[in-house]
């Protein structure tokens, strides 16, 4: 059995050092906002700063839901709901659309392929300020406005480009002798999609998923735009509700954060069981 | 004898009769709505929201229901009032307003003086209703009023070793600053960087124009003439941004603060960095509350100071309450709008420190703030009553946005010190010359 | 027979409804349902936008949408060195955040490929960055880099590195530096996990061939892996190049554009133009100049992509 390793120990721990270093600058940043959730606000302004919180509180997090008397609280279980509601379908909507243009873009060749793709990938050129007002416009009269299906609509169009690149460069890696082989043996081009190359492509569609779902959690202005009431608002238009005219409320925008962050890091943690590597292809040589 | 008691009686009788029904004309009526639905949009954030937990009350009264259709930060909520312009999509009745946006949006809101008997008007401060008028019409109902004054260190303007050294240095005492000279004197002074800075001004967007507007008008000079020339390239104009550069290139003030908006410069005075703050009245609760300011046991009140005019600046504004012209109901409406700026709502937001737009209030205020114990919070509010008789309002036109966007860049540019305050003002009028231009103003 | 690809073949009958049952349809019939999402949510729009910037259209007074002005918007922008300067920083900025992205986060992504303890937890910490909305960035790097009691200056003072305040977002190049750390900092973990997902793909066998074969670490890297991955690459820096917009929230917390204009990006400018000053006609003609920036980096990177593909011989 040859030694798969090309590295000596030395190097192994170099590159564990390095990697705890990068892990640390992409954590650290993100860690503040999480320790400024605990903390009362006198500390976030501090000098020296406090890093680690000396007074550690839940306090932001009760005026959040309102079990303060300083002010009304935020629905803000109304904000998580519509989040989840909308990041979900439209990420799996856009899967779903995603593999089927993929697997087109991937398997076939026809004509206007490549005009096809192209005005896929252009469609996301157009800017944001260009798109935002006429959409507003046509959204209202057909009455899309402050609905979850309106912004999931749109979370679709924004995503879907997206995702049928991704799944069209993994659909390719896999050989197309996998299906034909299965056809062989007697399944349908259908079944044999479903058996033999859903499976492989599965880490390809779970990154899709990854990639479609944290952008519409985290997406700002169009929501910002389209939703007026707890009907439909989602959480990062919530989070702009703590910067008022004057002060921006740094505790309590972090708490709303960490609220924001920990559904999205769940999710992912879960989802990474689909990234592993699992493809051998060892049955077709 | 009989006749003189019938006399006296008839007298008592008259003026019983008198005062019921004065009592009565003085008192507003709400109206009664119901099953009415009442469509509303409000400002929101944390300090807007505690008058909100009236509304229930009103709709007691009225027997009419509050619908609440959107609530976001002021901004943000002139976009979407925009995008519904837009539209023609006006399907609400009662919106938040504020004197610096409302110039923008046309026809949209009624006037208020045609739903709101004089009798109701009378009780508001008149120059705070007078600002809240567009072209002569009340296109809202101001609710609460900010004008920017000072906050001072007190334990640093008390301390004996500064004291000798201010009066050996300028063979004066040192007090609160009485003119802009005065203060950008103190502000050198005071500057200990890294650990204290003289003060700290918002350097960007509308707060950097309306700062910059404020000495201008204190020198005399003014941002357009009669005729909407733009006239704050004058030398009063000069003078005005002079005082920033000198102070930014003195190092008296954090380098940053080119950046900051009002927030960060609440939060530099709040954790001690800042000796004195020129700034609105929202922030006393803020710098006095033990939980969130290093400061809250030092703090002063003074009132701004006078330019080279002799006057003050007074920037100022309000937020207010606006009706639709759209709205099926404007009674409701105005009823609503006249409820959450009505006496309670008032002494509910003075209370927090807001300025209210009620005269009364502000004796009730102090009242209440000598009876508790916040005697600083008193002496704070006749300070800033006496501050309102200078307010005034930026330029109430459509295009004062528009202006100001044009005008911080080069305010800025000369503050870093990339051209000379009189090119920087040149090159800000010739640009707000064209945007009136092109408007149709000049 | 079954040909390598499916080249279909010519349709039996003439007619649509003969068309949609014959094989060849199929592609079409996939793409379909993301053919009607994209037309009715994007082309509508952007006809509508496009009209606009032929008129003088301002959002408070609905009647200027039939102003038409002709070319005026445009020609206004062609003299306009302000938004030459915006569009040239943004160009900019664009490139240097990518390529600093891609070699980021391919070092990354080679770096957690190699760990075998633990890998689901350090991939889940490497996409960290990406649960963060860009307005909490926006803010959260304002609080970093604010001059007198921000993260930055704070640790640079306690380890005694510098005694006066840095202003990061006032100088002219730290502003830029501030805003471009920001971006890298939000975004390199799209790039490292989609090279990681790339590597993770990587058929073991011509790595085990190479190293049978007496091939070093770098030589298997330069020679096996990094032609595999480049179709990743190409995908990776398309998608990023479109979506490199969002930073805008972020960018607008920070500086919006100032002080005077040094940061001054065109997304700032449109907003601003479009929504502060009401210019929607002028700001859409502002967009559509800058669609060139786009649709040049799109095609760019669409045509290494192909030709990416065709080294690897793979589909076409």
């Amino acid at each position: 059995m040859i030694a798969t390793q090309l590295e000596t120990s030395w190097q192994r721990w170099l590159i564990r050092i390095a990697v705890f270093l990068a892990m640390l600058t992409l954590t650290v940043p993100g860690v503040w906002v999480v320790l400024t959730a605990f903390r009362p606000n006198i500390e976030v302004m501090a000098r020296p700063a406090i890093w680690i919180p000396q007074d550690w509180t839940l306090d932001n997090f009760r005026r959040l839901f309102g079990f303060s008397s300083a002010q009304q609280g935020l629905p803000v279980a109304r904000y998580f709901l519509n989040s989840l509601v909308i990041s979900l379908t439209s990420t799996v909507v856009a899967v779903l659309i995603g593999m089927a243009g993929g697997y087109a873009f991937a398997r076939y060749r026809f004509k206007g392929k490549a005009t096809l793709f192209l005005a896929f990938m252009l469609s996301r050129t157009v800017p944001g300020v260009a798109l935002s007002l006429p959409l507003f416009i046509i959204w209202a009269r057909l009455g899309l406005i402050d609905t979850s299906v309106g912004l999931i609509i749109v979370y679709l169009a924004i995503n879907i480009p997206f995702t049928i690149w991704l799944t069209d460069g993994f659909f390719r890696q896999i050989p197309v002798d996998l299906s034909e082989a299965a056809q062989i043996d007697g399944c349908t081009a259908w079944q044999a999609f479903w058996k033999v190359e859903f499976p492989l492509a599965r880490s390809g569609l779970a990154s899709a998923a990854i990639f479609a779902f944290l952008t519409s959690w985290n997406e700002y202005a169009l929501a910002s735009q389209l939703t007026r009431t707890t009907a439909s608002k989602t959480m990062p238009v919530g989070l702009m509700d703590f910067t008022a005219q004057f002060t921006v409320d740094w505790t309590g925008m972090s708490a709303m954060a960490v609220l924001i962050i920990i559904p999205a890091l769940v999710l992912t943690f879960i989802v990474q069981k689909h990234l592993i590597a699992g493809l051998t292809f060892g049955g077709v040589k | 004898m009989l006749g003189s008691f019938l006399c006296k009686a008839l007298l008592a009788s008259c003026a019983a009769l008198t005062m019921i029904v004065s009592a009565s004309a003085q008192e507003f009526d709400y109206g009664s709505f119901p099953g009415y639905t009442l469509r509303v949009k409000l400002v929101g954030g944390t300090q807007y929201e505690k008058l909100y937990t009236r509304i229930p009350e009103w709709e007691a009264r009225t027997g009419a229901k509050v619908e609440i259709v959107s609530s976001k930060q002021l901004f943000d909520l002139d976009r979407e009032v925009k995008q519904d312009i837009a539209t023609g999509q006006i399907t609400w009745c009662v919106g938040s307003n504020h004197t610096s946006f409302a110039p923008q949006y046309g026809g949209l809101y009624v006037d208020l003086k045609d739903y709101i008997p004089a009798e109701e008007l009378a009780k508001y401060v008149p120059g705070t209703l007078a600002s809240s008028e567009v072209e002569g019409r009340l296109v809202q109902l101001p609710r609460v009023t900010d004008v920017s004054n000072l906050y001072y260190r007190k334990d640093l303007y008390e301390d004996s070793a500064r004291q000798e050294a201010y009066r050996a240095k300028f063979g004066a005492e040192l007090a609160p600053p009485k003119t802009y000279d005065e203060l950008k004197q103190q502000i050198v002074f005071f500057a200990d960087p890294p650990n204290l800075f003289g003060t700290a001004f918002t350097g960007k967007d509308e707060g950097m124009s309306g700062r910059f507007m404020e000495i201008l008008r204190a020198n005399g000079g003014d941002l357009f003439d009669n005729n909407w020339n733009p006239t704050f390239n004058s030398p009063e104009g000069v003078a005005a941004l002079q005082w920033f550069v000198d102070i930014y290139r003195a190092g008296a003030v954090p380098a940053g603060t080119v950046n900051y908006t009002f927030d960060e410069i609440g939060q530099a005075m709040a954790a001690g960095q800042l000796a004195i703050d020129l700034d609105w009245p929202g922030f006393a609760g803020f710098y006095s509350d033990p939980a969130s300011s290093k400061i809250a046991d030092h703090l002063g009140f003074a009132l701004s100071p006078v330019g080279s005019a002799g006057v003050r600046g007074g920037w100022s504004g309000s937020h207010s309450f606006s009706v639709t012209e759209a709205c099926d109901n404007k009674k409701a409406a105005a009823s609503f709008a006249v409820f959450l700026t009505d006496d309670e709502s008032e002494l509910m937001e003075a209370k927090a420190g807001n300025l209210p737009t009620r005269s009364a209030t502000y004796d009730e205020v102090i009242k209440y703030f000598n009876e508790n114990g916040k005697t600083a919070l008193a002496e704070m509010f006749v300070i800033w009553e006496a501050s309102l008789a200078d307010a005034r309002t930026p330029p109430l036109i459509p295009q004062w946005i528009e202006v100001s966007n044009v005008l911080w860049p080069q305010l800025q540019a000369a503050i870093l010190g990339e051209k000379t305050p009189q090119e920087a003002l040149d090159q800000a009028a010739a640009e707000a010359r064209t945007i009136l231009e092109d408007a149709g103003v000049l | 027979m079954i040909s390598t690809i499916n080249t279909l073949p010519k349709a039996a009958g003439r007619s649509l409804a003969g068309f949609f049952r014959s094989p060849r349809a199929v592609p079409y019939l996939l793409l379909l349902p993301g053919i009607v999402v994209i037309l009715s949510v994007v082309l509508v729009p952007l006809l509508v936008s496009f009209w606009t910037s032929f008129t003088s259209y301002n959002l408070t007074r609905p009647e200027t949408l039939y102003n038409f002005v002709g070319l005026r918007n445009y020609q206004r922008l062609m003299g306009s060195a302000e938004f030459w300067w915006a569009f040239g920083r943004t160009f900019l900025f664009i490139t240097i955040t990518l390529n600093l992205e891609l070699l980021l986060g391919l070092g990354l992504a080679l770096l957690v490929n190699r760990i075998t303890w633990g890998q689901r937890t350090l991939r889940t910490i490497m996409m960290f960055p990406m649960m963060f909305s860009p307005i909490l960035v926006g803010f959260q790097f304002k609080y970093i880099f604010n001059d007198a009691i921000g993260l930055a200056n704070n640790a640079l003072f306690d380890l005694g590195l510098i005694d006066q305040s840095i202003p990061w977002l006032v100088d002219g190049t730290l502003a830029n530096i501030s805003i471009i750390a920001a971006e890298i900092w939000m975004s390199t973990s799209v790039f490292a996990i989609l090279l990681l997902a790339g590597l993770m793909a990587l058929p073991k066998e011509p790595i085990e061939a190479a190293k049978v074969d007496g091939c070093n670490a770098w030589q298997v890297f330069r020679h096996i892996t990094l032609p595999f991955l480049m179709p990743f690459v190409f995908i990776a820096m398309t998608i990023r190049s479109l979506d490199v917009a969002r930073a805008y929230d972020m960018i607008r917390i920070m500086t919006n554009g100032g002080p005077a204009g040094r940061t001054e990006l065109l997304w700032t400018l449109m907003t601003r133009t479009g929504y502060q000053n009401s210019q929607m006609g002028m700001a859409n003609a502002m967009g559509y100049v800058s669609i060139i920036l786009s649709i040049v980096f799109t095609f760019y990177f669409y045509r290494k992509l192909t030709a990416a593909r065709a080294f690897m011989g793979g589909a076409q």
